[in-house]
């Protein structure tokens, strides 16, 4: 250990020496690799902030109840006392038509103008009901039943369409996974395994001076983890810039979207992505040196 | 330090390179090994640093003896070696100070001491100034220098040197050898392989004398 800690320096030389020797080949790996980083760094992104919204819609445990335009205020306040008594409502609220129009032109922000097109107030009164998460089934079938209700509206089809989405993100994200983590190791191995064959020469030296396994090997360990480590530190950067670039073509014309925090999700993502490629690395260089072991 | 009884070495071709070889040497002893080209005299310094084995007999190294596969311990016994080689083995694109200091990371010198004993080397070898010259711009005299001190920095216990005056003018030849002769004291034997056997000063080292492969040995 006290002799890797002091011949670190010699490493991280040696680790140069191999790359430049090569350099064409290693570039192009790099790049490559960064290339796949970030495809994967993307399709996470996707899938986390899909879990995200979903969460955060789950938790908005709210239905909307239509109810009779023409209803007669007292009518309506009556309705909500009722709907309030049915166990697992929270709070029932009651939004008028133009309360409703005040909260789109709120959400929509900059776009609001398209609501400057329609005539008449395109929104209906309604009455939102605040529930208890655990009572969602229950508490629908009461206030559809409840007398002067016309139509429930709750946000499960929403959730289910976004789940079916999530679902196929991740079904993407596990083939990408998949897919990286090959890809990375068959390129790590091969450019350890040639590096190791250009260096036949030295390394025989070293055998021959006495030279453990451990300290003639450590440089092309080296090698491939900074490539692959570096890879994944570029695709981290990327993608944090793609995804700030995202969030606010996104974010802006759809500021109801729950997306999360932007600052923990990319966070998240660069130790996620560069720990990954850090790990490939290593067992890329790993499989690598052992195959050119295995070969002489 | 080197016991051999009836060692003989047969490569896989066929070829039988060293025949009967019955050899003692002590810690402090100065050993040269003379005989023409083909004699023998590389074979039996590769078996000295275990890159071949005895085909039969038994030779014993630092007090123990090693087969093939046996990785770990030979590592350890080259660790103790001070090899050098008839094509020097010296590492291209590093300068002379590297290949020095290469020779030596991975034994058990300080950090600290590592540097020093490197520069020592080279002032001894009298390539000071060539410190950081890449060794493919060094002279083969120059390079036969820097092998040597590699060997030096290294403070081996047993010195193999394969035919470290080929090559050399007399007077180069001559400072090459008492280097190495230098290198000898109480724990260090020195092993030389040469066929200027003119060069060979005239004391009371001894002499092996190597023919097709028979070992004589000559007191001189
Ligand atoms: N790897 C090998 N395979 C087969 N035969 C070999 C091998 N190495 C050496 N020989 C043969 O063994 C014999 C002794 O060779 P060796 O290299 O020990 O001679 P040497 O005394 O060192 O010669 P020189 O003075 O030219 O260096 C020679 O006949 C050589 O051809
Ligand atoms: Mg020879």
């Amino acid at each position: 250990m006290k002799q890797l800690l002091h011949n670190l320096g010699y490493f991280f030389h040696e680790a140069g020496i191999i790359i430049r020797m090569n350099l064409l080949s290693h570039l192009t790996s790099f790049f490559s690799m960064a290339l796949i980083f970030l495809i994967l760094a993307m399709v996470l992104a996707g899938w986390w902030a899909g879990n995200y919204v979903i969460a955060a819609i789950k938790n908005e445990a709210e239905i909307s109840a239509y109810y009779a335009e023409d209803m007669s205020r007292d009518a309506v306040l009556r309705l909500a006392e009722e709907l309030q008594k049915i166990a697992g409502v929270k709070e029932v609220l009651l939004v008028s038509a133009e309360d409703a129009y005040k909260r789109m032109e709120e959400m929509l922000g900059k776009e609001a103008r398209v609501l400057t097109y329609f005539d008449d107030n395109p929104f209906s009164p309604i009455l939102e009901i605040k529930i208890d998460l655990a009572a969602m089934e229950q508490v629908l079938q009461s206030v559809q039943q409840t007398d002067g209700i016309e139509y429930v509206r709750d946000n499960r089809e929403v959730l289910d369409r976004l789940r079916q989405l999530a679902g196929a993100v991740r079904f993407l994200g596990y083939l990408i996974i998949t897919a990286v983590g090959i890809s990375t190791l068959v390129i790590i191995s091969h450019l350890i395994r040639t590096g190791i064959e250009n260096n036949r020469e030295q390394i025989n030296t070293l055998l021959l001076l006495g030279a453990p396994d451990s300290f003639i090997a450590f440089p092309f360990l080296l090698t491939g983890l900074l490539l692959s480590a570096g890879g994944g530190i570029l695709a981290a950067v990327l993608a944090g810039y793609a995804l700030r670039y995202l969030f606010a073509r996104v974010g802006e014309p759809l500021p109801f979207l729950p997306l999360p925090p932007l600052g923990g999700l990319v966070l998240k993502l660069a130790v996620f992505i560069i720990l990954l490629s850090a790990l490939l690395g290593l067992a890329g260089s790993l499989s690598g040196l052992h195959t050119a072991k295995s070969r002489s | 330090m080197i016991a051999a009884k009836n060692v003989s070495l047969q490569y896989p071709d066929g070829t039988v390179a060293l025949k009967n070889i019955n050899l003692s040497v002590k810690p402090g002893e100065l050993v040269y090994i003379t005989g023409p080209s083909g004699s023998g005299k590389t074979s039996l310094l590769k078996l000295l640093m275990a890159m071949e084995f005895p085909t039969t007999g038994t030779l014993e190294i630092m007090g123990r003896s090693y087969g093939k596969g046996q990785t770990g311990p030979i590592r350890q016994l080259r660790r103790m070696l001070g090899p050098v080689f008839q094509d020097f083995k010296l590492i291209k694109g590093r300068t002379a100070l590297e290949n020095i200091m290469l020779g030596m990371r991975f034994l058990d010198i300080p950090a600290s001491e590592m540097k020093k004993n490197a520069t020592e080397a080279l002032a001894r070898v009298g390539l000071k100034k060539k410190a950081n010259t890449p060794v493919e711009n060094l002279s083969w005299g120059e390079c036969q220098r820097i092998s040597i001190a590699r060997v030096l920095a290294r403070k081996p216990l047993l010195i193999l040197a394969d035919e470290p005056t080929g090559n050399l003018d007399r007077e180069n030849a001559l400072n090459i050898l008492e280097l190495l002769v230098g290198c000898k004291d109480e724990q260090t034997a020195v092993l030389i392989t040469t066929h200027a056997t003119h060069l060979i000063p005239a004391n009371q080292n001894r002499i092996i004398r190597l023919k097709e492969g028979v070992m004589e040995e000559a007191e001189a």
